[in-house]
């Protein structure tokens, strides 16, 4: 059986549209962008718990109708900070390395901000360069190592991001 | 009482057997609830949830689809219970009526158990790796295969032994799976006697290797021995194979055993066990040849890859059996170590085994500290910390041995008769008694977990200092005493605040460096680490130095004359090389700070910042700790900026901090003749300074904006000393 190479999708950059999560007609697109690239087994219910309570917090990527890229979030306290956390980023292969992801993710952190979080937190594999990259360059720091976090014996980083203070009005 | 299910026969293509009736008891009845599952469907949207008490999205989360293989890990199984896999031939015993055939599943059982050990020591449950054996589940039943049974067995202890050492030192950090236990048969009747029952076995092994040994020389045989299996040509070979086995189960679990003697007394024993736990190693991996080829068949697949020397899947193991003990989650399939990297695991671990043993207990902490230091950078693993850690802090003393007041009496310098001193009693001195003991303990943890944990740490040093500080001042104010005893408190108290500061100051300074090594730090945030890691070495320095001319003071005052005495002034004069090595590690991280910053004032491409938050944010984040403990203090991300603001290579052309720093190594290298590791580390600190002399000297000579010019960083010869490297394209 032929095995076709990767093409990279020929797009211009105003082709991609950015949508706030708008329901569950959103919903089947995200899971299979998810289950398609992420490794870890996630319920309908997972899905679920993210969209329904923080809406507002996750994205879809579209290039001419089709679903290629999405983020999925939350916020809430912990030990006494609010904080954001993004739980799944996804984009598909033919369109990584333009930007797609950068963009979503921004997006959503700045309905964080916006929202009043004080800090935003995820953690990904030490061996994943582009996504350490990715939050490198929009501020996040690497907090902690932990060690052995994926079954596979990989460690992972915690990333943080803290927002400055709210500038007092005065 | 309900009738045990009737079973079909398992069909010939290999599904799982199918319950044929589960009759109908007096009290139950079967119905038919498809009509209410269908109703059920058509009574929710999509998206509609039934909310309950003890029921919302969030515990939702914790659903998993039936009969999807990656979460519901029960559909996946052969069989249903140990018993059912036991009934349907799983784990026959004997193996194989073909004795020869026995023989060789036997050493197969052993080595992929040998597997299963290594992939449980590197975090995987028990349940998933070695109790994987049904054999082991249900040892008794060994017990008419002497080999199988008294191999089970030592296993069994041995697994029951490490369990043990690893929950009493507790170190187990993140790698709580490690002593999960629940469930599984780890405690066996009659395992106190595994090694007799193992020397038996082994003895008869070594007769019957004699006895083809001298059939092959033709000599008459002694005894009218049994052969282990029925191919002569094959005898030798698998009693060897089988020999080394047992050997290397027998001293590992000796070492063990002499390991846990308390104060270090079975350290010497232990190292005679695991060099010969290191020759059977040898002899293991030498097998495999033999165990290859000694079948027809040859086995598919990368052999490499394979779980057992021979290369043949081992039988009677079935991770799926234990998967509703081994974890609070579904467990995941997990992949067993292969043969070969079990045994390098071993071997690695009977390395680390041996340096422990190998350690003279010393009294001295500052030494002490320097050997887990250095320990720690071969990566040691969990069982090897272990082990370091019960070796170190056993009955709330140093080695089981020393009480830790008289551990930081020495350590401060303090005169021998102190040690005993009734100020020990006190709330304060018995709380850093438990800081250092504590200290100990983290220093044995994975670098990760460490480092998070020495962070936290300094609170508590910062507060007790605080403390002592504190009682000093209440007891001793301004008045000087005359009284001898008073005398001697005083100068306990000042003894030890200083070296509570100096240790502070330690810890600080590995917290630091720890980042590095954890590649915490990306590299726009290199100039505020050296530029903070220079501030505590500054006072490190300044701390140790001081301690070290209490220490002279100490010596002196005992009375140790020299016989030059101008040479001894001399001496005295001099900076200790272990302040002058400081010294280096400051005009280092001095050097890089100030490069640093001038290539992120000169070079657009080295400040990029980002849109959601400055670099004051990453300082706050990276150094939250140390500015809570105010290590050091009066150092804040203001005083980080005024330092480097204003740095330009035109300004560092006229002064070269690395060459100040390579002058130093090369000075203070001959006082370190007698520590290897010391004089490997000044080497490594002059290549690091020789290197970036050259690199600043050629950005100030091209000029930091020539478009040709790319800089970078290595960690190529110091392991936190970034070395830096300076391309033209």
């Amino acid at each position: 059986m032929e095995v076709k190479p990767e093409e990279k999708a020929e797009i211009e950059e105003p082709e991609i549209e950015y949508v706030s999560y708008g329901g569950e007609h959103h919903l089947p697109l995200i899971m299979n962008l998810v289950d398609q690239e992420l490794s870890e087994p996630y319920s309908i219910f997972t899905y679920r718990y993210f969209v329904y309570l923080w809406p507002q917090l996750s994205f879809l990527a579209f290039h001419k109708g089709k679903c290629v890229g999405t983020v999925v979030c939350k916020m809430g306290e912990h030990r006494n900070t609010f904080r954001g956390y993004i739980a799944m980023l996804v984009v598909i292969k033919p369109y990584r390395g333009r930007g797609i992801a950068t963009e979503l993710v921004t997006r959503s952190i700045r309905m964080m901000m916006e929202s009043g979080c004080e800090e935003v937190t995820l953690e990904a594999e030490v061996t994943n360069k582009g996504a350490l990259a990715l939050y490198g360059r929009l501020g996040f720091i690497r907090a902690k190592r932990l060690f052995h976090y994926y079954l596979n014996g990989v460690d992972a980083f915690r990333l943080k991001l803290l927002f400055p203070p709210p500038r007092q009005v005065l | 009482m309900a009738d045990k299910p009737v079973y079909e026969e398992a069909s010939i293509d290999g599904q799982p057997p199918k319950l044929a009736s589960i009759p109908a008891s007096d009290t139950t009845v079967w119905a038919d609830a498809s009509p209410l599952l269908q109703a059920a469907c058509a009574g929710l949207r999509d998206g509609e949830l039934i909310h309950g008490d003890n029921f919302n999205l969030f515990a939702a989360m914790s659903a998993l689809e039936i009969m999807d293989p990656k979460m519901d890990s029960g559909i996946v199984c052969t069989y249903y219970s140990i018993d059912e896999a036991i009934e349907n031939g799983a784990a026959p015993i004997p193996i194989s009526l073909d004795s020869t055939i026995d023989v060789r599943c036997t050493i197969d059982i052993m080595d992929h158990l040998l597997a299963c050990e290594a992939a449980w020591h590197k975090g995987h449950s028990l349940a998933q790796t070695v109790f994987s054996c049904i054999y082991l589940l249900r040892l008794d039943r060994t017990a008419p295969h002497a080999l199988l049974h008294s191999y089970c067995r030592i296993i069994r202890a041995t697994c029951k032994a490490v369990v043990s050492v690893v929950s009493d030192a507790r170190t187990h950090e993140e790698e709580d799976l490690f002593t999960m236990t629940y469930g599984l048969p780890l405690n066996g009747d009659g395992d106190d006697k595994c090694l007799s029952i193992l020397n038996a076995v082994e003895e008869t092994i070594s007769r019957q290797l004699r006895a083809c040994k001298a059939t092959s020389s033709k000599r008459r045989l002694p005894e009218d021995l049994e052969p282990l299996q029925s191919n002569s040509n094959l005898e030798e070979g698998f009693c060897k194979a089988l020999l080394c086995r047992l050997r290397f189960r027998k001293h590992f679990f000796h070492v063990l055993s002499c390991m846990k003697r308390p104060q270090g007394r079975g350290l010497e024993s232990a190292r005679k066990h695991i060099a010969s736990c290191l020759t059977e190693l040898e002899s293991i991996l030498e097998s495999a040849d033999f165990l290859r080829s000694c079948f027809d068949e040859s086995c598919e697949g990368d052999i490499d890859d394979k779980t057992t020397a021979s290369g043949f899947e081992p039988i009677g193991f079935d991770a799926m059996l234990n998967s509703r003990l081994s974890a609070p989650t579904p467990p995941r399939a997990i992949k067993i170590l292969s043969w070969k990297k079990a045994v390098e695991y071993f071997v690695k671990l009977l390395h680390d085994l041996d340096v422990i043993c190998s350690y003279s207990l010393d009294p001295h902490l500052e030494s002490l500290l320097r050997f887990v230091v250095q320990f720690q950078k071969s990566q040691p693993d969990l069982v090897a910390r272990s082990h370091l850690q019960l070796l170190l802090v056993q009955d709330g003393k140093l080695y089981g041995r020393d009480p830790f007041f008289a551990v930081i009496n020495k350590a401060a310098a303090l005169p021998e008769a102190t040690k005993n001193h009734d100020i020990q009693k006190n709330e304060s001195f018995l709380q850093l008694g438990m800081l250092v003991m504590n200290l100990l303990k983290i220093l044995c943890t994975n670098a990760a977990w460490q480092r998070r944990k020495l962070g936290k740490f300094l609170q508590d040093w910062r507060v007790i200092y605080v403390q002592l500080e504190l009682a000093f001042r209440n007891e001793y104010g301004e008045v000087s005493s005359s009284s001898n005893d008073e005398n001697t408190c005083m100068k306990i108290f000042q003894h030890i605040l200083l070296w509570v500061e100096e240790q502070t100051y330690w810890i600080a300074f590995r917290f630091l460096i720890l980042g590095f090594e954890l590649e915490l730090y990306s590299t726009g945030e290199y100039c505020m680490v050296y530029w903070y890691l220079y501030a505590v070495l500054i006072k490190l320095t300044e701390k140790t130095h001081l301690m070290m001319a209490v220490s002279h003071d100490t010596a002196k005052r005992k009375g140790k004359k020299k016989k030059d005495s101008s040479k001894d002034l001399a001496r005295e004069s001099r900076i200790p090389p272990a302040v002058l090595f400081l010294q280096c590690y400051i005009c280092l991280a001095e050097g890089l700070t100030m490069m640093l910053a001038a290539l992120r004032n000169e070079i657009p491409v080295f400040h990029s910042p980002s849109p959601f938050n400055t670099e004051h944010e990453k300082f706050v984040q990276h150094f939250e700790l140390l500015q809570r403990a105010c290590i050091p203090d009066h150092v804040s991300y203001p005083s980080y900026k005024e330092s480097t603001t204003h740095a330009r290579f035109s300004t560092l052309a006229m002064y070269n901090y690395f060459k100040d720093a390579q002058r130093i190594a090369k000075e203070v290298k001959s006082s370190f003749s007698n520590d290897p590791e010391r004089l490997a580390e000044l080497r490594k600190l002059e290549q690091v300074a020789e290197h970036n002399s050259v690199a600043q000297n050629v950005i100030c000579r091209l000029g930091a904006l020539d478009p040709s010019l790319k800089v970078s960083f290595e960690f190529s010869h110091h392991p936190f000393f970034a070395t830096v490297v300076v391309k033209r394209s």
